[in-house]
């Protein structure tokens, strides 16, 4: 398997100088871009496997960069922002970003994140029907859901809401998105819906619901299927 | 025909007041009526008063179907003069305004009734206020003290219909012939001295009757009259005696003059009057409109007021945002407003020959509100059928308008005050907040600097060593992220920029999210938590509620860091209670308060503590939900704080699966 080449669009220095010694030490090859212009063409020139995005960008809004590469790319982009951006945090994640870093991070968190990434690119090409996260197997064939091998009864609409998150294993999914796929276009909005669905679900599921291990929260953003 | 003759003439005489049989301490009881002659019975009431050292009752007589919403609002208006001028105000319903004062006298035991007589509509007119009158003072027992109001104004007759020409002409002529018998017959008598003085007294009734436009051709007649009747045959001895003749003119001249001079003398003391009146008025009304606190205070009572006085209905129009006006009191009627823009030109000084002169645009009449720092504001007023505000009332108008700038003025002025003190304020708490955080910030960066230049000086360090200081780097950089993290969203919470994002939201998962972040953080939490499935939605901002329980939870792991932490939520009627109790060493009594204050530690608390605004924090995030966050002693030791969170808004539909627009099988 030939090394995978990572783009990190970053306009400040001192983050970049920690990023690219840090992902070149994991086997990563990297290219960085200072601003959204020359981020768009390396990305176009070069076509990496995966991209690190910064919202903030000096030239471009992180959004119209991200909406430039959804154009013709499908590759992981993980979306780097600073504190209390939650709506730009959500509006990337709908646009099409497929997980999220919020600054300061460590440098687990970061190959633990594009790990999985990773990881969901080679699982949707394999089309594997069963899933399997810890104690949680999912059979989105035959519809079935079992915990340490104990069946789980579910509804088909919590058996929906459950594959939509599994189909975005471990990253996050928007409330709108969840919305969207399990309810349809005209539940857009009624958060509340999801909210005491997952409440059931994770009832079923959960050993404890109010510390899931699965179904974990992200306030205001979504939810996020944990595959660790 | 607005009415805005204040007051009156001088010639109707009250009686002099004498106090008789009624206790001293029994009140003069005033009928106030709604229109503006309603202000002399006012002025009577507090003259009256004062002079008899008696309290006073102003008392409105509601008459059902009598009067319109508005005039009675009006009456309202005046009842609250007069209790600012020391009336005990009262309002009474009857089906007479007799029976009404009757009632409320009998009641107060009245000393005196003072009520207003108007111009009787005819004779059965008169009769009535008599009757009415005779029944008050029949029925109390004491004196009524008539106020006339509208009085016929000497000298300002108005111009006769042609209807009424027909019957003051024959009267006057037979007026005329009367005078000519009488004065025959004490011509024969006591020769020519007995005429004149009898035509001067028919003159002078015509003119006090009918006014000087009837005297002068009455005059004029009367000399006709005496020429034809004495000066010729059949008297001929008169014949040629033109000397009586003169003097009949000379004395009929003498006559109109004196009228003339009579009618002057009114006009003027009716125009003293009037100024007295609008004084008054224009003294109530600085008095009311000094205890305003708000433009729109303002507003509404110079509106009050002007509706009254000049029969218009008014506006206050103060600059708004951009090129527009704020119009007070905002009501659906109205009219629209141009553009302040379009006003500058026509208010400067020099545009306008008289400066009480109103502008008129658009079937409204404007009036600068112009205080001692130039204009506040316009009035609008809008009359009847649009017409322009009538002349008489620019003066008064005017005085008003600046009444009203002067309180807009210092309203504004108040305000820049506040603002001032605030900002102050504001900049004494930001220096504070710099000292406080400087130093915060420091003790991590000088932490990070010494570790990261003694790991790069060129001796290398044992690994364990390394290790240790590049930790130390790692958790120093962590709590300077948390610091920032902290005081960024202080100040954002504090200054208003975030607002809570409320949804329906379920409080166990809220909860899990926090004890989620809380645990990646710091490592798995011994917590017990006690959340009843039955818990109804909660409206809260998700993200912001998370924060308060990690603040929270971090505050028991820090002080009570091998004791269990319980986490309790149940339903109160209206509210939501959520409490986190743990049995570390508590928090004394006086500090309950305090320990909300930004930067507040404890004392002797540890210096790597928290900076001192985890707890500010949440009580300010609580406080934008419209809860309330405060923290009692654990019974049995340790520290427990409680938040209640209002269920306030409709909470969703509860959920029915048919409801929902479902996809139940399938992919799509």
């Amino acid at each position: 398997m030939t090394q995978t080449l990572i783009l990190i669009i970053e306009d400040e220095a001192s983050l970049r100088r920690f990023l690219v010694p840090t992902l070149a030490n994991h086997d990563y090859q990297v290219l960085t871009a200072a601003n959204g212009t020359d981020g768009l063409a390396m990305a176009r020139g070069h076509s990496p496997d995966l991209i690190l995005l910064d919202l903030g960008l000096p030239d471009l809004e992180g959004a119209k960069v991200l909406q430039s590469l959804r154009q013709w790319n499908r590759k992981p982009i993980i979306i780097i922002s600073a504190r209390n951006q939650e709506k730009d945090k959500v509006q990337a994640l709908d646009l099409g970003a497929d997980d999220y870093l919020t600054k300061p991070f460590g440098a687990e968190e970061l190959l633990a994140r594009i790990r999985v990434a990773q990881r969901h690119t080679v699982q949707t090409a394999e089309e594997t029907p069963v899933l399997e996260y810890g104690a949680l197997r999912l059979d989105l064939e035959r519809r079935e859901v079992t915990v340490d091998g104990v069946p789980v009864r579910l509804t088909p609409l919590e058996f929906r809401l459950l594959e939509a998150l599994a189909q975005r294993a471990g990253k996050v999914a928007t409330h709108a998105q969840l919305l969207n796929e399990v309810w349809g276009p005209l539940a857009a909005g009624q958060i509340h819906y999801l909210r005491i669905y997952m409440g059931t679900l994770r009832r079923k599921i959960e050993s404890d619901a109010t510390r899931p291990k699965y179904l974990l929260t992200e306030p205001s953003i979504g939810y996020r299927l944990n595959v660790d | 025909m607005p009415c805005l003759t204040l007051i009156l003439s001088s010639s109707n005489e009250e009686r002099p007041l004498s106090d008789q049989a009624p206790a001293a301490a029994d009140p003069i009881l005033v009928a106030l009526g709604s229109d503006s002659w309603t202000l002399r019975l006012v002025h009577t009431g507090v003259r009256m008063a004062r002079e008899l050292g008696r309290p006073w009752i102003a008392v409105h007589v509601a008459v059902p179907d009598w009067e319109t919403p508005d005039e009675e609002e009006q009456a309202r208006v005046w009842l609250q003069e007069a209790s600012n001028l020391g009336a005990t105000p009262a309002w009474v319903q009857a089906s007479t305004v007799s029976e009404g004062i009757i009632e409320i006298g009998s009641q107060r035991q009245a000393a005196l009734v003072v009520m207003g007589t108007s111009q009787p509509r005819g004779p059965w007119g008169r009769l009535d206020q008599a009757r009415a009158q005779e029944a008050i003072r029949r029925h109390l027992g004491v004196r009524v003290v008539a106020v006339p109001l509208e009085p016929s104004p000497p000298g300002t007759h108005p111009v006769p219909t042609f209807k009424e020409l027909l019957g003051i002409v024959p009267a006057i002529v037979m007026l005329m012939g009367l005078c000519a018998v009488f004065a025959m017959a004490l011509d024969q008598a006591v020769g020519f001295p007995g005429v004149p003085p009898v035509f001067a007294l028919g003159v002078g009734f015509i003119a006090h009757r009918w006014g000087r436009a009837f005297s002068l051709p009455a005059s004029a007649g009367v000399l006709v009259l005496y020429y034809w009747l004495f000066a010729s045959a059949p008297f001929p001895y008169h014949t040629g005696d033109w000397t009586n003749v003169l003097f009949l003119a000379g004395t009929l001249l003498l006559v109109q003059t004196v009228v003339l001079l009579v009618d002057r003398l009114h006009q003027e003391t009716r125009a003293l009057h009037r100024r007295e009146a609008e004084t008054l008025l224009i003294m109530l009304l600085g008095r009311t409109l000094a205890r305003c606190t708000t433009a729109r205070d303002v507003a509404q009572v110079l509106v009050e007021r002007l509706q009254g006085l000049v029969r218009a209905r008014a506006w206050v129009l103060t600059p708004g945002a951009g090129d527009t006006w704020v119009q007070l009191p905002e009501t659906p009627e109205a009219p629209p407003s141009p553009h302040p823009s379009e006003f500058l030109p026509h208010f400067s000084d020099t545009a306008r020959a008289d400066p009480f002169e109103p502008l008129f645009m658009n079937g409204c009449s404007y009036v600068a509100l112009a205080g001692q720092g130039g204009a506040e504001g316009l009035l609008q007023l809008r009359g009847r059928q649009g017409k322009p505000l009538a002349l008489e009332f620019w003066g008064l108008v005017q005085s008003l308008a600046i009444q009203a700038a002067l309180a807009l003025e210092r309203i504004r002025w108040l305000e820049q005050a506040q603002q001032a003190r605030l900002d102050t304020e504001s900049e004494r708490l930001r220096n504070t907040l710099l000292g406080a955080v400087s130093h915060d910030l420091r003790t991590p960066l000088a932490a990070i600097q010494g570790a990261a230049t003694s790991l790069l000086l060129p001796d290398p360090l044992p690994e364990a060593s390394r290790q240790d200081l590049l930790a130390m780097i790692r958790d120093e950089s962590e709590r300077l992220a948390r610091l920032l993290g902290d005081l960024l969203d202080l100040t954002r919470l504090q200054s208003g920029v975030i607002q809570a994002q409320k949804e329906w939201q379920m409080l166990e998962e809220v909860v899990g999210a926090a004890v989620q972040r809380q645990e990646a953080r710091q490592g798995p939490l011994e917590i017990r938590m006690d959340l009843p499935e039955s818990l109804p939605l909660v409206p809260l901002d998700g993200a912001l509620m998370e924060q308060v329980l990690i603040n929270l939870l971090a505050n028991a792991h820090r002080h009570a860091p091998h004791s269990p932490v319980v986490l309790r939520a149940w339903e109160e009627p209206g509210s939501v209670q959520l409490e986190i109790s743990d049995r570390g060493p508590g928090i004394p009594a006086e500090f309950h308060q305090r320990v909300f204050d930004k930067f507040f530690r404890m004392p002797h608390e540890l210096k790597d503590g928290g900076a001192g605004l985890g707890l500010a924090i949440c009580g300010a995030i609580v406080d934008i939900h419209g809860g309330s966050i405060w923290v009692e002693d654990n019974p049995g030791g340790g520290a427990r704080f409680r938040i209640s969170l209002p269920l306030d808004g409709t909470p969703p539909a509860p959920l029915q699966p048919e409801s929902l627009p479902l996809i139940l099988e399938g992919p799509p």
